[in-house]
Parts: C-alpha cells; sequence; structure tokens
C-alpha cells in the first residue's frame, strides 16, 4: 500500500517542501530510505522503528521503501522522522491513508515515540500554506508564528494516532505567547563613567548605523562600551522581527519566550573564528554564519587585530551590500547581513601603543597594523581611542546620560531617517547625500580643506557627510549640514592605527 | 676614475680585507697599481701575512672586472680610495681610517657642519618625534645630518632632515651599498641617497654582518664635528658610538628622558657623566657655534597659521605639551564630545596640532 505525507527540510535559511512516499508491500523485511538523505536523516530507520514500537503500534514485517521527493534536494536532519513514521502507518492501515492527505509533518522522533523539537522549525513550517501541521509541543510556539492555528502541537507518536485514527481530540496545549517583552538584560549606559569621547562615538554609531571602531589599551573598557550598543538600537519592526527570528531558528538559537525577536540581536564571535563560521558556509549545507544571525543588530568583532585577516576581508563584501552570497555547487544562497559593526582592537600587541610603557618594536606593530586591511578601515566610519580611566575619576565621575535617554536621542535620528526612506543615515548613496545633505558655504570649507589636506579620500568624504547627517539630526541641525557637523564627523573618522613607523610625515 | 672605482670595488671584496691591511696597501699605490700587485702575487710582506697574500691572489684570479663595474653601475654607486679627490676627507683624516669607500649619492660640502643623530632602535614614539624635529631643525639650520639608517631613532633623524629638504642628509649603513637593510626603510634608504648621500665601507652586496657595525660606527663619527645621543638604553649600542667619539675628542650631547623611560636610560647616564643636553635644536646649533636666529625666522614663514575660533583656543589651551586624548579634553576644557572632535578637526585644518586618530598633540 502507498501513503504520501508532506514534510520539509532545510535549504540554507529556507525551507524546502518535501512530500514522503511510503510504500508498503510483500518481501523479504527491509526498510530503504531514498532521494538524497545525509547521515541524520538515514539514522530515521532506527528512530522510527523503535518509536512505532514502543507507541504500542505494528511494524509492518514487509518490505518499506520511503522516498523523499524532489530526489534532488539534500534532505538535512532529524525533522521527517515524524512524518516517516506517519507514512508507515498510513502505508500499513494503521492511519487511514487519506488523513495523511491534507496535513504536514515536522518533528525528530525518541525512540520512545516522544516528538523532539528540529532546528529552524519557522522556516520549516513557513513553507505550508495549507492545512495542519503537525510539530513537537517544543517547537509549538514558534510554529504559530509561521502558521498560526493550523499548527497542531503533539507530544508524542501517539497524540498523532489518537487524532487521525482513533477520532480523537488534538491535545490541548497552550501555544499563547508570553505578550509582555521581558525586562531588559541590556547592560546600561550609565554605568560608563568618562569616556565622554567613546559616548559619543557610541551615540553616533547607534543613531546612524556607522561603523564603528574602538582603539585602547587592555581594561580601557573597550568591550564593556560595545555591549552597550545593542541597547541604543530601536526595537525591531515586524519584518525585521520576523526575518531575524527566522535566521535564528535556522541557526538553532534559543527564541525568546515573546516567539519573536523584538531585540535587535549581539553576537561577538571569538577572534579565531573561521570564515564559513563568521560569514556563513560550511561544507555540505550552507548554515549562517555570525554576520548573518547578527542581521539587524550589532556584530562586535572584539580584538581586530587578531581575526585572520582573510576572515576579515571576507566580511568587506557584507557590509557593502547587507547580504552575504554563498556559492556552493548546488547554487548560490543570500543570507542577510545587516549588521552595524563594532570592532575593538589594542593600538600595537603589548596594548601601550605610543606610550613610553610600549614594549613593541617598529616591525611586530606594523604587522598587527598590517593585519587589518584598508578596505576593511575605510568601511569604519567612526574610530576613537579608548583610555584607560583612572580608578579615582570612577569614583567620583557623575554617572553619565542612561541607555533610556541616548535611546531616545538614537530612535529620533532613525525616525529622520526613515523619512528619506532608508533604515539609518549610514545607507545613503552619493544622490541621497546631495538631497538631504547639502553643506552650508561653511561646512564645504571645511570639507575641501581636509580633502586638499590629504586628510580625506572620497570615499572618506561620502562616509564623513553621512557621519555628518547623523550629528546634524542629533544635535537639531536643520536641512543644511553645518561646519561644526562635518568638523565633528571628520574628527571622528578612522585612520591607519599606528603606522609601521610612528614618524609621521606632517 | 671609473677604472679604479672598479679597483677599489675588487680591493674591498678581497677575503679578509679590512681596513688596516688595506690602508698599507694603498699607503703609495694607488688603486690600480694596488690590483696590480694583488693579482701578481706581488704584495710586500708588511701588509698582510703570507697565507692571506696566497688568498687574496687566487681570489684575484678569480674576478672579472667589467662585471664589477656593471654592479656599480646598475646601483648607481662609486667607489673610491683615499687617492681620489672625490673620497670623503674625513674619512682619509680619521685616527681609523678608512681607505676605500662606497657612495651613493652625493657628498654635501665638507666644509658644512656635521652633526650625527644617534640613538636606539627599539625608540619611544616620542624619541622618535625628537628625532625626527631634531633632524629637521638641523637640516633647516644648514646642519649635515649624519645618521645609520637604523630602525627607530636614526629613521627618524632622516626622516626629519629630509622633511626640512634644506640640507642634504648623510648616511652611513654596514651593509653594502646595494644591500637595503633593514628592509622596512628601504624606501628612506633611496630617499637619503637621492638627497645626499649613502655611504659604506663594505663591499657590494655584503650582508648586514653584526661586526660590520662597531666599524660603521666609527666612520659616522668620523663624519661628525658633533655627536647627539636622542634616547640609549643603558647598553645600547649608541654608547659604542659615544666611545667612538670620545676617542676623537668630539662632543657628545644628549636628549633627557623620562627616568621611567628605559628607552632613554643610556643617554640619561650620559647626562649624569656630564654631557650637555639637548633641550631643543637651537642647543645644537650653539655648541657649533651657529647663528640660531635665521633657522627660527624661516621655519614660522614655513607654516602659516590661522587663528583658532575662541571655543576651539580654549580646547587647544587645553593640550599640553604630551600627547591628549579626547576624554582628557573634555575634562579640561570643560566642553562636551561633540565639540571636541570639531574643534580638533579645525585645529588640525590650521596646522595647529597633529591627531592620529588616538592622541592629539601641538605642532
Amino acid at each position: 500500500m502507498l501513503a504520501t505525507i508532506r514534510s520539509s527540510t532545510l535549504e540554507g535559511l529556507d525551507g524546502a517542501r518535501v512530500a514522503v512516499e511510503v510504500h508498503v508491500t510483500n518481501g523479504l523485511p527491509a526498510f530503504t530510505i531514498v532521494g538524497l538523505p545525509d547521515a541524520s536523516c538515514r539514522e530515521a530507520r532506527d528512530r522510527v522503528r523503535a518509536a512505532i514500537e514502543s507507541s504500542g503500534l505494528t511494524w509492518p514485517m514487509q518490505r518499506v521503501t520511503v522516498n523523499l521527493a524532489p530526489g534532488g534536494v539534500r534532505k538535512v536532519g532529524a525533522g521527517l522522522d515524524l512524518a516517516i513514521a506517519l507514512g508507515i502507518l498510513g502505508a500499513t492501515g494503521q492511519i487511514p491513508p487519506e488523513q495523511l492527505r491534507d496535513i504536514a509533518a515536522v518533528g525528530e522522533l525518541g525512540l520512545d515515540g516522544t516528538v523532539r523539537p528540529v532546528r529552524g522549525i519557522l522556516p520549516l513550517v513557513d513553507v505550508f500554506d495549507e492545512g495542519r501541521v503537525l510539530v513537537g509541543v517544543a517547537d509549538a510556539r514558534v510554529a504559530v508564528l509561521g502558521v498560526g492555528d493550523r499548527a497542531r502541537p503533539i507530544r508524542s507518536l501517539g497524540d498523532a494516532v489518537g487524532a487521525l485514527a482513533k477520532g480523537l481530540p488534538w491535545p490541548d496545549i497552550d501555544v499563547s505567547l508570553d505578550p509582555a517583552p521581558p525586562p531588559s538584560l541590556e547592560p546600561d549606559m550609565a554605568d560608563v563613567r568618562g569616556q565622554e569621547g567613546a559616548r559619543r562615538a557610541l551615540t553616533v554609531a547607534a543613531a546612524g548605523g556607522h561603523h564603528l571602531l574602538l582603539v585602547g589599551p587592555p581594561g580601557a573598557g573597550k568591550t564593556m562600551l560595545a555591549r552597550r550598543l545593542p541597547g541604543l538600537l530601536p526595537d525591531l519592526g515586524p519584518d525585521a522581527a520576523r526575518r531575524v527570528t527566522r535566521v535564528h531558528s535556522a541557526a538553532g538559537l534559543p527564541l525568546p519566550a515573546t516567539g519573536l525577536v523584538r531585540r535587535p540581536p549581539f553576537r561577538a564571535p571569538h577572534h579565531s573564528a573561521s570564515m564559513a563560521a563568521l560569514v556563513g558556509g560550511g561544507s555540505g549545507h550552507a548554515r549562517p554564519g555570525e554576520v548573518s544571525v547578527a542581521s539587524e543588530g550589532v556584530l562586535f568583532l572584539d580584538e581586530l587585530g587578531e581575526f585572520a585577516p582573510s576572515v576579515l576581508d571576507a566580511l568587506r563584501q557584507p557590509l557593502e551590500e547587507g547580504v552575504v552570497r554563498i556559492a556552493r555547487s548546488g547554487g548560490t544562497r543570500e543570507h542577510p547581513a545587516r549588521v552595524l559593526l563594532i570592532a575593538a582592537m589594542n593600538p600595537c600587541p603589548c596594548g601601550e601603543g605610543g606610550t613610553l610603557n610600549c614594549r613593541c618594536n617598529a616591525s611586530s606593530r606594523s604587522r598587527y597594523a598590517s593585519r587589518v586591511s584598508g578596505p576593511l578601515l575605510d568601511r569604519l566610519d567612526i574610530m576613537v581611542h579608548v583610555e584607560r580611566p583612572s580608578p579615582l575619576a570612577l569614583l567620583d565621575r557623575e554617572p553619565g546620560r542612561c541607555t533610556a535617554e541616548v535611546a531616545a536621542d538614537v530612535a529620533k535620528v532613525r525616525r529622520l531617517a526613515h523619512e528619506r526612506g532608508v533604515e539609518c543615515n549610514a545607507e545613503l548613496g552619493r544622490e541621497q547625500l546631495d538631497r538631504f545633505a547639502p553643506l552650508d558655504e561653511a561646512a564645504a570649507g571645511v570639507l575641501h580643506a581636509a580633502i586638499s589636506a590629504g586628510a580625506l579620500s572620497a570615499r572618506g568624504a561620502m562616509r564623513a557627510r553621512s557621519v555628518a547627517r547623523t550629528i546634524a539630526d542629533l544635535d537639531g541641525g536643520g536641512a543644511e549640514i553645518r561646519a561644526c557637523d562635518i568638523a565633528g564627523a571628520i574628527g571622528m573618522r578612522a585612520r591607519p592605527p599606528m603606522g609601521g613607523d610612528v614618524v609621521r610625515i606632517g | 676614475m671609473s677604472a679604479s672605482g672598479e679597483h677599489a670595488a675588487a680591493l674591498a671584496a678581497l677575503p679578509g680585507a679590512g681596513a688596516a691591511r688595506l690602508g698599507r696597501l694603498l699607503a703609495a699605490d694607488d688603486a690600480g697599481a694596488a690590483w696590480d700587485r694583488v693579482r701578481a702575487g706581488r704584495v710586500g710582506a708588511e701588509v698582510a701575512p703570507a697565507s692571506v697574500r696566497t688568498e687574496w691572489r687566487a681570489a684575484a684570479a678569480a674576478v672579472d672586472l667589467g662585471a664589477i663595474g656593471e654592479v656599480l653601475r646598475r646601483a648607481g654607486v662609486v667607489a673610491t680610495t683615499w687617492h681620489d679627490p672625490a673620497h670623503p676627507p674625513r674619512f682619509v683624516h680619521d685616527i681609523d681610517p678608512a681607505p676605500i669607500a662606497f657612495r651613493c649619492g652625493r657628498m654635501p660640502e665638507a666644509s658644512m657642519p656635521h652633526v650625527a643623530v644617534v640613538g636606539t632602535r627599539r625608540a619611544s614614539a616620542i624619541g622618535k618625534e625628537i628625532a625626527r624635529d631634531l633632524g629637521a631643525g638641523l637640516a633647516d639650520a644648514g646642519v649635515v645630518v649624519v645618521s645609520g639608517l637604523a630602525l627607530g631613532i636614526d629613521a627618524a633623524a632622516h626622516h626629519g632632515a629630509l622633511l626640512a629638504a634644506a640640507t642634504p642628509p648623510i648616511a652611513v649603513v654596514g651593509s653594502g651599498c646595494d644591500v637595503p637593510y633593514p628592509k622596512a626603510n628601504a624606501s628612506l634608504w633611496s630617499q637619503v641617497a637621492a638627497a645626499g648621500a649613502v655611504l659604506s665601507e663594505a663591499p657590494m652586496g655584503a650582508r648586514p654582518e653584526a661586526w660590520r657595525f662597531p666599524a660603521r660606527n666609527r666612520l659616522l663619527v668620523a663624519l661628525a664635528d658633533l655627536v647627539v645621543v636622542v634616547e640609549s638604553r643603558a647598553t645600547g649600542g649608541s654608547l659604542l658610538t659615544v666611545d667612538e667619539a670620545v676617542r676623537r675628542g668630539i662632543d657628545v650631547m644628549a636628549v633627557p628622558g623620562s627616568l621611567r623611560n628605559g628607552a632613554a636610560a643610556g643617554a640619561n647616564r650620559l647626562l649624569a657623566d656630564g654631557c650637555a643636553p639637548v633641550l631643543e635644536a637651537g642647543d645644537i646649533l650653539a655648541a657649533l657655534g651657529l647663528d640660531r636666529c635665521g633657522a627660527a625666522a624661516r621655519r614660522e614663514v614655513a607654516v602659516p597659521r590661522s587663528a583658532p575660533g575662541e571655543t576651539a583656543g580654549r580646547i587647544l589651551e587645553a593640550i599640553d605639551d604630551g600627547p591628549t586624548s579626547v576624554d582628557e579634553l573634555v575634562a579640561r576644557a570643560e566642553v562636551d564630545a561633540a565639540t571636541v572632535f570639531a574643534a580638533l578637526t579645525e585645529l588640525e585644518l590650521a596646522g595647529l596640532i597633529t591627531h592620529d586618530g588616538a592622541r592629539v598633540r601641538r605642532c
């Protein structure tokens, strides 16, 4: 007998529909799965057989063939277990096969028949436009985001058989989402004492979406500052929240109790990260990298100088275009990569660069500086030096403005950017800058002086203008960029941190 | 002259041919005659022991003078002996004279004052900046800056001299004139050769072996009227240069450094031992007996400065002599960070400060 049921598998960040066809016929007892299953999918044979027997159902002593169609798509993971088991029960008449026609099932089976959660449940259920979708209890809340009340959470294989074969009601499981967002765990800007330059840089970076580099000795608080950046960003809009949730689901990250990820993600990969870990890819099916997981949020690269230069340079294209294109023999995938990059590094290997305590010689310093390529540096609009604050100053100073106050300013600037048709000022192109960030006479003078002094490249001048737009928005400037705005932007622009020889011309 | 250049280069490349042996060999003969004697095996016993003379004869037989000439021409290097008028006169009249010298570029007038600026290779950022300023100040005042093209202080001093572009600098190097060392200074090397001269006693293609550097130091001192030590570690090679200066009765001056700065320990020790301190280029000029007003006046004209605005002026006042961070300026000038960033650009464009992205300092 033949039975068919729908399921899905992950392709990169998206689900792909899979028709699970089960054929049971007379012959020597055997169980084969065809249709490009990967190793974990092939192991379904043992899990499904055990799950059926321990649920008090009958395993057919016949020849069982499972075909996963379409045959050309690689099937990954254990999410097809539930569909295979239901298909076998349908083909052996333990469930009426017509009951399976309009349902889909996604879930991994335990040997005792329980249905376990799978990675990427949101993109997996998103492909089903109609019909009920059977998922495990643990996946239910997220599945509801995708298919609403068509989701049928079940605890075990037995629940499904009860409802489909015996006419019992579907188990009543609460899938309502936590409506109130949990209290924010993001650290507060008020904890930062002093560090006025870095505070300003964080504010401008968050407001305009400008990539930022913090340079300073160990213990200056670079990491502490970076962790306060996501708190300054506004909540994700509905579309962005859904995009982020899909990526996080596909990457197997825990999702919040509110279902959708509403706060901008913060990712801080260690500097030993490989290219596949950072931008995505890897052998076989292309996993999302850290830059995709951090999309719509903050990617923090601590110890920038310690990352492999090839890995860093792989970030150049995603930073420019907001997507990562991963080419595989099976085709090219696009993963989102709209991140706000914040990087931190020491001025030199010993960390004391430029002071009398520096123990580095010129060659090691130049080697360290050259690990961050010019083109990458060019994409960092803001660079500030962070000093180690004196312990006494930490005691004395009043706390600075708190995250909520700064975030309100940031939100104001972002609203202005929306009116210009972009997400943030950093996305303004050349024509948009001409239109939305015209320079008044004094500002044009400053920009020309900086360019003719060799302090700015053509690209640098454009980036400086977009930062100036953000500064003007923050400080209550009008439609025209003033001299102080553009001067402030040029004063914060990124420069090579410590050349090889400290002797500078000029 | 071109023929004797090849001969001189060939003589310098003989195995075991140091300055002393070459000096005895060239005591009476010019390079051509000396070379003929080496090839014919007619070198006197007073020049070198018999084993060395045999070795020279064998080595000379294998030498192709034409090829050596080609190497010199291609590298733009001239080899001279002390019989040549183009040979640096200060090499001849030294207590350890250099009978053969290789030169790339043109020597400045020997009558001009020469000052050797030396110091550690592992210099602090401030030390290098001081060396650069001194180099620029000296060149500006018409003093030939002599140094060794090493990393750190040497390179910084040359940089400064090139920046001023007023007087040609001289570099005395330990490797062959066609072997730039260290590689990081290769471009500086060619800039010095283009503006002034790169000198060496070592034959073409000679590697920068450690034993060549003390010999180089003596030539550096031989050229100088005065030696200035910018930063030197307690047991630094610069102190060997100072010893050479003391042997020749040449004055040594030193730049004081912080007691906590290990890179300045040697220079500070020199000061404690009675060296005259250098606080600015003018001190060196005064020691040389030069007028310092002319140089200062020319400097003033070179950098036009516009008056800063009121806020920027307040921030400029808050920048002390050392490098200052943005946070320090916020605290001292009592303005917010946004104002500081904008003012720094204004001050930098006005040429009043330098800003390396980390800290700012006054020009």
